[in-house]
């Protein structure tokens, strides 16, 4: 029977809200990999979207906005036996904690981090966001938005995430299959999702995402010039062709695998220091 | 008593830190009591630099108010350091490269030796003058020559072989000079002590009580902390460099709610940005703790200065209430103590410790005698591994005491989420779409109170929290806290020899404070202030907390460590009054 990961306290989205399709692929995956939920642990940051955790039976972190990635670093350098899966929003993690994303990213810590990619700040009722659109009108750009939106596929694959992944909410199935995939990853896998905002994002709506989807074929995952490509196309097309599915993968050492405290075990379970190891440390000082 | 004030002086990477630390540490090996403290500036090369090491054969509060032996390595220290020397000081510099007439005349002993020669003949190195002149201070101190050969050797091998073999030779050819004699009778017991700096103290401190993750972003004073933690990686404890000090602390956040002893550490400015974390912790219960050193502000202020002009600020830092622990060690080898006993406060009461370091305390050294690592007892507080029934574990449950059982990821059905919004006994939080429903206000007012009530718990078990009298029965009391306690006691000792009735009263924890304990010690005594910042900050929480309002105070905030015989002179103006 597979394992049922909801703690019995149902999300609080709105009705028709893309975060549901996250929350039933994010279950899915875990089921798939036939995680342990005790040996899970989910952090999230503030946002509609990081609430997802709530409705979770395993080990969470609802941590602050923007700073699930540290969180996340901390728990997994501390017990790296851990599953550590990162999911929150686009305001969360590219606006107020993009210094986080970038640095999570190059350090290749054997973290999935999820992002609902709404275009909008959502629990704060409807602000524009650092991937908001040219144009979009929210009650922060009533004039319409004037900066340009972020890429935060070609930002992971340059900061030097090693699994980067795009999904849309609309098809939880395929979207399951690339966060379990990214779970299994060994080192930091971005999973963005298109999750719409259907109470505050009128622009980018369930049909004009749907118009504009399609899931790659025969592209090269390995390939990390194709995969920038890729990331682009979006832009390079005016936002008529969106790419879904895996853009680039690679396998790299990660930090718990090169980190020289590490090689001793998890920190967690390794031992407490004896007397004669403190005086060893203090008799340095003679 | 004897002591003598040695001050090393020269440009920024002349080599005046190695000096002052070889120095300190053959005469802590000989068993001699140690107080170095140095004076620098943010550049890497360049700039005037100093270091005071004050060496006597009793225990010593403060480097020294001036220098009985100034080394002069070049003509800005015969420049900046005149006014920092002792009556009848000796002056050692070298009469090829410094002209010392202006400090000709004033009763000093003016030493003029060849220390480029010396330096030249010992393998050519012109930097190595230091180690000559340290030779010439060795002989005037009465120090055997063997003494420094081990201490070079531990502290040079890494450079290798010939290195150590030549700075020996430099110390050697100053030792020998013909134009010194032996000026002090220090008396010493050969009883081994270890120069320690405050950082140094504390990180070994920490890992002594199994503290396993260092997460910081560098930053003077607090840097010397990760330095130590970074060369000690391979020996279980890991330090991580995050990419600003949000991430340092939420790291340590992340590390301490997976169950390893977790601190991070940075001065004020990253403080500031530890600050909305700083309440996640409070709000999640984690244990945390959080080293702040200070160092003179506002802003980027005096990055190489010192102050005690944060303690208000990380007593109230954050939004919100909610218990935390704040202590200021009062001394270089209080730092060892306090730090491991950080790690049993934070798991007892699942609450950040802050410790309020300084840079003075962080970056002085002493002589310490009196650590022993076997008395350190861990207590990881109130935590569960297994499940005792069935349904979903109450992480929050309210408690009379407030502390809640914890569990760590990974131990079986006792999953919950640590939420930074208000919570139930689950840690569901009744924030967004519950807050203000009946039973949910109830909650949080419930909640609040049994986190709250962890001080109430505190302040009973603990006997932590209040002030430390010395002398008693006395008419006058100095009162101060953290670093610059030491400097006090040799006041206070100072104004006894000189007829006065003089006590001492010392804050290390400052917050919770036992208000009813703390009164009662201050109480009916005329007591004077004593700190390091411009509002008197220790006297508002004492006022905060007591009513006790102390109308004398003694206040410094020029950036540099307060001494004994400033502390005299200005409480002698007080009593004038
Ligand atoms: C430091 C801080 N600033 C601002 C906020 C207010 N805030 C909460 S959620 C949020 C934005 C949410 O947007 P996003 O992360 O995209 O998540 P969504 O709600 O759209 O799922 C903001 C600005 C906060 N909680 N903390
Ligand atoms: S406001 Fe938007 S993002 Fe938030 S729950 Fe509603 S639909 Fe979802």
């Amino acid at each position: 029977m597979p394992i049922n990961f909801s703690s019995g306290v149902k999300p609080i989205f709105c009705p028709g809200c893309g975060d549901f399709g996250v929350y039933a692929a994010l279950t899915k995956a875990f089921q798939d990999l036939g995680l342990d939920k005790d040996m899970l642990l989910v952090v999230t940051g503030i946002g509609c979207s990081s609430s997802i955790v709530q409705a979770l039976g395993c080990y969470g972190i609802h941590s602050l906005h923007g700073r699930l990635l540290p969180v996340a670093t901390g728990a997994r350098l501390a017990n790296h036996d851990l599953t550590v899966v990162g999911v929150g929003g686009d305001g969360d993690g590219y606006g107020i904690g993009s210094a986080h994303f970038l640095h999570t990213a190059r350090r290749n810590i054997d973290i999935a981090y999820v992002v609902m990619n709404n275009q909008t700040y959502g629990l704060t009722t409807g602000q524009t966001s650092p991937t908001g659109q040219k144009g979009y009108k929210t009650k922060s750009t009533p004039f319409g938005n004037i900066e340009n939106p972020i890429n935060p596929l070609a930002i992971a694959i340059s900061a030097g995430a090693t699994y980067v992944a795009r999904g849309f909410s609309g098809d939880p199935v395929h979207l399951a299959g690339l966060i379990k995939d990214g779970i299994a990853h060994k080192g930091f896998a971005l999973i963005d999702v298109f999750s719409p905002c259907v109470t505050f994002n009128h622009m980018n709506t369930y049909d004009w995402f749907r118009e504009r989807v399609y899931k790659m074929d025969g592209h090269d995952v390995a390939d990390k010039g194709a995969a920038l490509k890729k990331a682009f196309e979006e832009e390079e097309t005016g936002y008529a062709k969106l790419p879904l599915g895996l853009f680039y993968r690679a396998e790299k050492p990660t930090y718990e695998e090169q980190d020289i405290t590490l090689r001793s075990g998890a920190l967690i379970g390794q031992p407490m220091p004896t007397k004669e190891q403190v005086l060893a440390m203090l008799q340095e000082n003679v | 008593m004897t002591s003598v004030s040695v001050r090393i002086a020269a440009a920024n990477g002349d080599g005046v830190e190695s000096t002052g630390a070889i120095l300190g540490r053959v005469a802590a090996n000989l068993g001699l009591e140690v107080v170095g403290d140095r004076g620098y500036q943010s550049v890497i090369r360049g700039g005037h630099v100093w270091s005071q090491v004050r060496i006597g054969d009793e225990k010593l509060h403060d480097f020294g108010d001036s220098a009985d032996i100034l080394v002069a390595l070049n003509q800005e220290a015969i420049a900046h350091q005149g006014s920092h020397l002792s009556k009848g000081a000796a002056v050692i510099y070298d009469p090829s490269k410094t002209n010392a007439d202006q400090l000709n005349g004033r009763g000093y002993r003016l030493i003029g030796m060849p220390l480029m020669d010396m330096a030249l003949a010992a393998g050519g190195d012109p930097k190595m003058r230091n180690m000559a002149a340290l030779g010439a201070v060795a002989k005037i101190l009465g120090m055997p020559m063997e003494s420094f050969e081990g201490v070079i050797k531990r502290m040079f091998s890494r450079k290798g072989n010939d290195i150590v073999a030549n700075n020996t030779r430099a110390v050697t050819e100053g030792y020998g000079y013909s134009g010194i004699e032996k000026l002090y009778d220090l008396k010493y017991d050969g009883k081994q002590r270890y120069l320690l700096e405050g950082n140094v103290s504390l990180a070994i401190g920490a890992y002594a009580a199994g503290c396993k993750y260092y997460a910081a972003y560098p930053m003077t004073p607090a840097s010397g902390i990760l330095h130590w933690f970074a060369a000690h990686a391979d020996r279980g404890v890991m330090y991580k460099q995050t990419e600003d000090e949000i991430a340092a602390i939420n790291s340590a956040i992340g590390a301490a709610s997976a169950g390893v002893r977790a601190m991070c550490g940075t001065s004020g400015g990253g403080f500031s940005l530890m600050v909305e974390a700083l309440g996640m912790a409070g709000m999640i219960e984690a244990p945390i703790v959080v080293v702040e050193s200070q160092r003179t502000g506002p802003s980027t202020g005096l990055p190489t200065k010192t102050e005690q002009g944060d303690l208000l600020f990380v007593m109230h830092a954050s939004q919100g209430e909610f218990p935390r622990i704040v202590v200021a060690p009062r001394g270089v080898e209080e730092c060892f103590g306090i730090a491991a006993e950080a790690f049993n406060l934070a798991e007892r009461y699942q609450c950040p410790v802050i410790i309020l370091m300084d840079l003075f305390l962080s970056e002085h050294f002493e002589s310490v005698s009196g650590i022993d690592p076997g008395t350190i007892k861990i207590d990881r507080g109130k935590m569960v591994a297994r499940a005792s029934q069935e349904g979903r574990f109450k992480r929050y449950l309210l408690t009379d005491d407030g502390v809640s059982p914890r569990s760590l990821p990974g131990s079986k059905g006792l999953a919950f989420i640590a939420s930074s919004d208000e919570h139930n006994e689950y840690g569901d939080i009744v924030s967004d779409v519950l807050a203000g429903i009946d039973e949910h206000v109830e909650m949080r007012k419930r909640m609040h109170e049994k986190r709250m009530r962890k001080i109430e718990t505190m302040l009973k078990n603990e006997t932590l929290f209040v002030p430390s009298i010395e002398g008693e029965s006395s008419e006058h009391f100095i009162v101060t806290f953290g670093s610059t306690t030491a400097a006090a006691r040799g006041a206070v000792e100072r104004l006894r020899r000189m007829g006065k009735s003089f006590g001492l009263i010392s804050f290390s924890y400052l917050m919770p404070m036992d208000s009813a304990k703390t009164k009662m010690a201050l109480s009916g005594k005329h007591l004077i202030d004593v700190e390091c910042n411009f509002t008197g900050q220790l006297a508002k929480v004492i006022a905060m907390n007591t009513g006790v309002m102390i109308e004398d105070k003694v206040l410094k905030y020029d950036g540099e460590a307060i001494t004994s015989g400033e502390i005299v002179d200005r409480v002698l103006k007080v009593l004038e009054r």
